[in-house]
């Protein structure tokens, strides 16, 4: 056994060769945004969410660039118009004050009152000169025995002595038979109704009239307006096209669609820096204090809970004392930062909690092992691993603030008139929600309808950037 | 026992809930009406009496020496004549006049009543208004015994009054609360209490009050020992509610509780809906937009104001900004309302209008810019109340005066106290004021801008207006008197003191089956003392 037979056998292992060779990849690889922007592709709500915040975005930003309307320009002629399309009016005299017609020869309080029971009907009603939206005038034949007469508008033919309407005027005695009315003209039918009185007493008689008045607006407001040039082909009695209003108008014929423009600029302002900002603040007060941990991360998340009980009312007024915003001031500034220095504790909570978490994962330890500094530790383990968190506590964070803003401006703490914003027009809306429904419906439409959007995308992000569910 | 109580009460309260909701606004049979009181009357001494609830329920249970009729003349109340003087006035009272225990009421009534009110322990708000009695400011002022006012009894019938100055309207005046009648044994048995509960009163009014439940309700029954008692048709008056809440009110209107209700911007669409025949009615009030003329305003220049003058069209504000019928777009610091010499003061003086002309608005900003030195005017403090209509009426002029004169207008909202008392301290450019009425004379509203007024709270201060006023106020002779307001009307126009806005209106509901209620400017509004319910088939 001694000489041996050299080996010549074919060995069943061999030392692999050097080299790099992975299993194939048969796809490019995703980075985990890459993987988080396409599982969010498949949310649909959270993709129509976003389509939203962008035309939110474009509606702000570019809108007055497209529709350049005044936002605080005043139109007495269009008050709280329902959207419509353009309406035409026929250009008119400008108003001129008008005496009314006192008869001479006729006594202005009767020398011996009648029972107003037995007093006639007045006769001889009739429109003077053309009915227009700019006043309608009436006059009448003095009735004998008469000190005066009240005259009611109403909107449909009256039934009875009870059903004349509103009561517009009554005129100071039996020889004043004119009346000229101008309250708030719509292009409608209006029936009028003439009742003599004694002076004092109302009889139970009445005469009515259909009055049917044209649109109508003056030169100089429509020079005003814009409507016309002042050396224009347009004469008296010809019609031209009013302002177009597609949201209609509010309770001071100002246009709805530049005003909600405008407000969106305040709302989104808020809704969009206060939570910027306290998140940034809350993602550096949590982080560090979960990071470094032990007595500082507990006195650090005491003051927290200390902030978190202070009440926001009480200091955006105070903030809004110390910043010397005086009546008829906007108040957005102290509202942004009291949002801002009151509504970080809860991001701060959550990023240290995450914090927590991660750093006794074994990779940290493991780079701390292998001497990963603090700073790359941080940069490049620990944030990335918070971003998910971050951005939907930013998300939540934004409807809100916008929610806020709403509310501040619906009870007075906010905007300045005539500067509008969202939930200050809200506001100016529910006093008139039964008679003129827009003005309340346009903008608390908008603000639910970003409140709606932000909080579904918020919901796709939740969903997108959890690493526990990337798509394999 | 127990048990037995607790069902006892059980049926009191049921009955007493029935009773309650058989209770209708009118009844014909028992000529009974129940009303809806906007708030319960604090207490009901005339002397300290100031809000609107208490002077109106006190005119339904007391009667000062003149009374307005419901075509608001002056006619007799407890006095039966008089004559008024330059120095003084005599009054001589009826012998009918009663106190509701049967007491005859005499004119020593009057001057203790008088006395008191002015005594400066008392604190009435109200005791300038017997400032025309001599000595009456001292008094008030503590610098004077109040023994010395000049007002005496010269026997139980008869009343003589020494003036401060000529008060030709002195027989307006007598009507008011504060010039009521106290009967001085009565008030020293109750002491504090006076006024404080139905008790603690005694009348000599048209009516009584039989029952004051504390914040719920309050029963006026018609006074055996008054007397035009024949007259009187109502045998009582409930105030079964007390709220301010104008839709409510509208439903226990509709339910047929109360027999009255105002109306507001939203509720009376309302009204119309249920086909009620709405009434209107001139409150008197006057709401202006006053200007402060301290030196270190840019208000106090005349400029500045003209070009406001020239472009502020009270027209549109009343029909598209208020835009509720009833409100009269203001002219002048005196409504329409006011008697002058024989006619309606503004028949006599008519109040001189500004034209609406931009350029020479213009114009006139240019002229103030230049004087006061500055370039671009600095923003204006426009202080208003809280309410809704004040803040959009705020607006309107906001949007007014930047689109007309490029002015810049800062808003600022401010409670009713929160609003007096930067009013008084001066903390304003512009505010939005009103100012009611306290009896039937021009000079209610004539002296509102008189250096002196503490009102005044734009510290306005002209003596070409002072002097005006001291000759109306000196003065009895209507055509001196009625003159130098003319020429305060003038004075007011020329200088812009203040913007006239509106003349408040309001609209309300009356049931149809109740006749002969009265709506005042002045005094107990609304007035029910010589209404009457007729029967259902009589209305129409």
């Amino acid at each position: 056994m001694s000489d041996s037979i050299a080996p010549s056998f074919t060995p069943d292992y061999t030392p692999a060769s050097h080299g790099h060779s992975v299993e194939q990849l048969s796809r490019p690889s995703l980075s985990y945004w890459q993987d988080a922007w396409i599982r969010l592709k498949q949310n649909t709500r959270a993709i129509i969410s976003l389509y939203i915040v962008v035309s939110l975005a474009l509606f702000t930003l570019a809108g007055p660039l497209l529709w350049q309307v005044d936002p605080a320009l005043q139109d007495l002629n269009q008050i709280s118009q329902a959207p419509s399309f353009p309406k035409r009016a026929l250009l008119a005299d400008p108003y001129e004050r008008w005496q009314p017609i006192i008869l001479d020869d006729f006594p202005r309080e009767p020398e011996t009152y009648v029972d107003v029971d037995l007093m006639p009907a007045p006769t001889g009603v009739q429109p003077l000169g053309e009915p227009t939206t700019q006043q309608i005038r009436l006059r009448w034949e003095p009735v004998v025995g008469a000190g005066g007469y009240s005259i009611y508008r109403n909107q449909h033919a009256p039934e009875g002595i009870n059903d004349l309407g509103l009561p517009l005027a009554t005129t100071l005695g039996g020889n004043e038979i004119s009346y000229e009315d101008r309250l708030n003209l719509e292009q409608r039918d209006y029936y009028y109704s003439i009742v003599p009185t004694d002076g004092f007493d109302e009889a139970n008689i009445y005469t009515t009239i259909k009055v049917l008045p044209t649109i109508a607006i003056t030169r100089d407001e429509a020079t005003q307006r814009g409507l016309i040039d002042a050396d224009t082909e347009i004469q008296i009695g010809d019609p031209l096209s009013l302002r177009f209003h597609p949201f209609g108008t509010d309770y001071l014929g100002r246009d709805m669609l530049a005003r909600l423009m405008q407000g969106a600029r305040v709302s989104l302002f808020i809704g969009i820096c206060a939570p910027f900002l306290f998140v940034m603040f809350g993602i550096l007060y949590g982080g560090f204090a979960g990071y470094f941990g032990g007595q500082l991360d507990a006195l650090l998340m005491r003051f927290a809970d200390f902030v978190v009980a202070l009440p926001f009312l009480l200091f955006m007024i105070l903030f809004k004392i110390a910043f010397g915003i005086g009546p008829g001031e906007s108040g957005v500034l102290p509202m942004l930062i009291a949002l801002v220095l009151l509504g970080w504790p809860g991001t701060a909570r959550l990023v240290r909690g995450q914090v927590l978490q991660i750093r006794n994962n074994g990779y940290i330890d493991a780079a701390r092992l292998l001497g990963a500094k603090d700073s790359y530790l941080i940069i490049r383990h620990i944030l990335p691993n918070t971003m998910g968190v971050i951005l939907v506590t930013l998300t939540f964070a934004v409807p809100g603030a916008i929610f806020t803003e709403a509310f501040l401006s619906f009870i007075g703490m906010g905007v300045a008139p005539p500067t509008p914003s969202w939930g200050s027009m809200c506001n100016e809306g529910v006093k008139t929600m039964l008679s003129h429904p827009h003005e309340l419906i346009f903008p608390a439409t908008f603000i639910s309808i970003t409140v709606l959007a932000f909080n579904l995308l918020g919901d796709g992000l939740t969903e997108a950037l959890d690493s526990r569910m990337r798509s394999r | 026992m127990k048990n037995c109580l607790t069902a006892l009460l059980l049926l009191t309260f049921t009955c007493f809930s029935w009773a309650q909701t058989q209770a209708t606004s009118v009844n014909f049979e028992t000529q009974t009406i129940t009303m809806a009181m906007t708030q319960e009357p604090p207490q009901l001494n005339g002397m300290k009496a100031t809000d609107q609830v208490s002077i109106m329920i006190l005119s339904h249970v007391m009667e000062g020496l003149t009374r307005y009729d419901r075509r608001g003349n002056i006619v007799p109340g407890v006095a039966e004549r008089w004559e008024v003087s330059d120095t003084e006035a005599t009054f001589w009272l009826r012998d009918d006049a009663m106190w509701s225990d049967g007491q005859p009421v005499t004119a020593h009534d009057f001057v203790f009543a008088w006395r008191n009110a002015l005594k400066p322990q008392t604190a009435s708000e109200y005791a300038f208004i017997l400032y025309p009695l001599l000595n009456g400011e001292a008094i008030n002022k503590g610098e004077m015994d109040p023994a010395a006012l000049g007002v005496e009894a010269l026997d139980d019938r008869t009343l003589h009054i020494r003036f401060e100055r000529p008060t030709g309207y002195f027989d307006k005046l007598t009507a008011f609360v504060t010039y009521f009648p106290v009967r001085q044994d009565f008030f020293e048995t109750k002491n504090q209490r006076f006024g404080a509960d139905a008790e603690d009163l005694v009348y000599n009014g048209a009516f009584q009050i039989s029952q004051w439940v504390h914040s719920a309700s309050l029963r006026m029954t018609k006074n055996p020992y008054y007397w035009d008692r024949d007259n009187i048709h109502l045998n009582a008056i409930n105030a079964d509610y007390i709220t301010a809440d104008t839709r409510s009110r509208l439903n226990l209107f509709i339910d047929g509780k109360i027999v009255s209700t105002a109306l507001d911007g939203e509720t009376y669409k309302d009204a119309l809906t249920q086909r009620f025949r709405i009434r209107r009615f001139t409150t008197g009030t006057v709401f202006f937009l006053e200007y402060n003329h301290r030196e270190q305003r840019v208000t106090a220049n005349l400029n500045l104001r003209r070009a406001i003058q020239h472009v502020f069209d009270p027209d549109e504000m009343v029909n598209k900004v208020l835009a509720t019928p009833g409100n009269l777009p203001g002219k002048s610091l005196f409504p329409v309302w006011l008697k002058g010499k024989t006619d309606k003061f503004r028949q006599e003086y008519r109040a001189p209008e500004a034209a609406l002309d931009l350029d020479l608005a213009r114009e006139y900003l240019q002229k103030a810019k230049t004087e006061l030195g500055l370039t671009a005017m600095p923003p204006l403090v426009l202080l208003v109340g809280d309410s809704p209509t004040a803040a959009k009426q705020a607006e309107y002029l906001q949007g007014k005066l930047k689109s007309t004169l490029g002015l810049d207008i800062k808003i600022d909202i401010q409670t009713f106290k929160q609003r007096l008392a930067k009013m008084t301290a001066g903390d304003f450019d512009i505010v939005a004021a009103g100012w009611g009425p306290d009896f039937d004379d021009v000079m209610t509203f004539g002296d509102l801008l008189s250096s002196w007024n503490l009102n005044n709270r734009g510290r306005y201060n002209n003596p070409a207006y002072d002097e005006q006023v001291r000759i109306a106020m000196n003065s009895a002779d209507p055509k001196v008197r009625m003159d130098a307001m003319g020429k305060l009307q003038q004075i007011v126009f020329d200088d812009a003191v203040v913007l006239p806005q509106y003349e408040q209106g309001v609209i309300y509901l009356l049931h149809p089956e109740l006749r002969g209620v009265v709506r005042r400017v002045v005094g107990a509004d609304p007035d029910f003392t010589y209404a009457q319910v007729v029967k259902p088939n009589q209305t129409k």
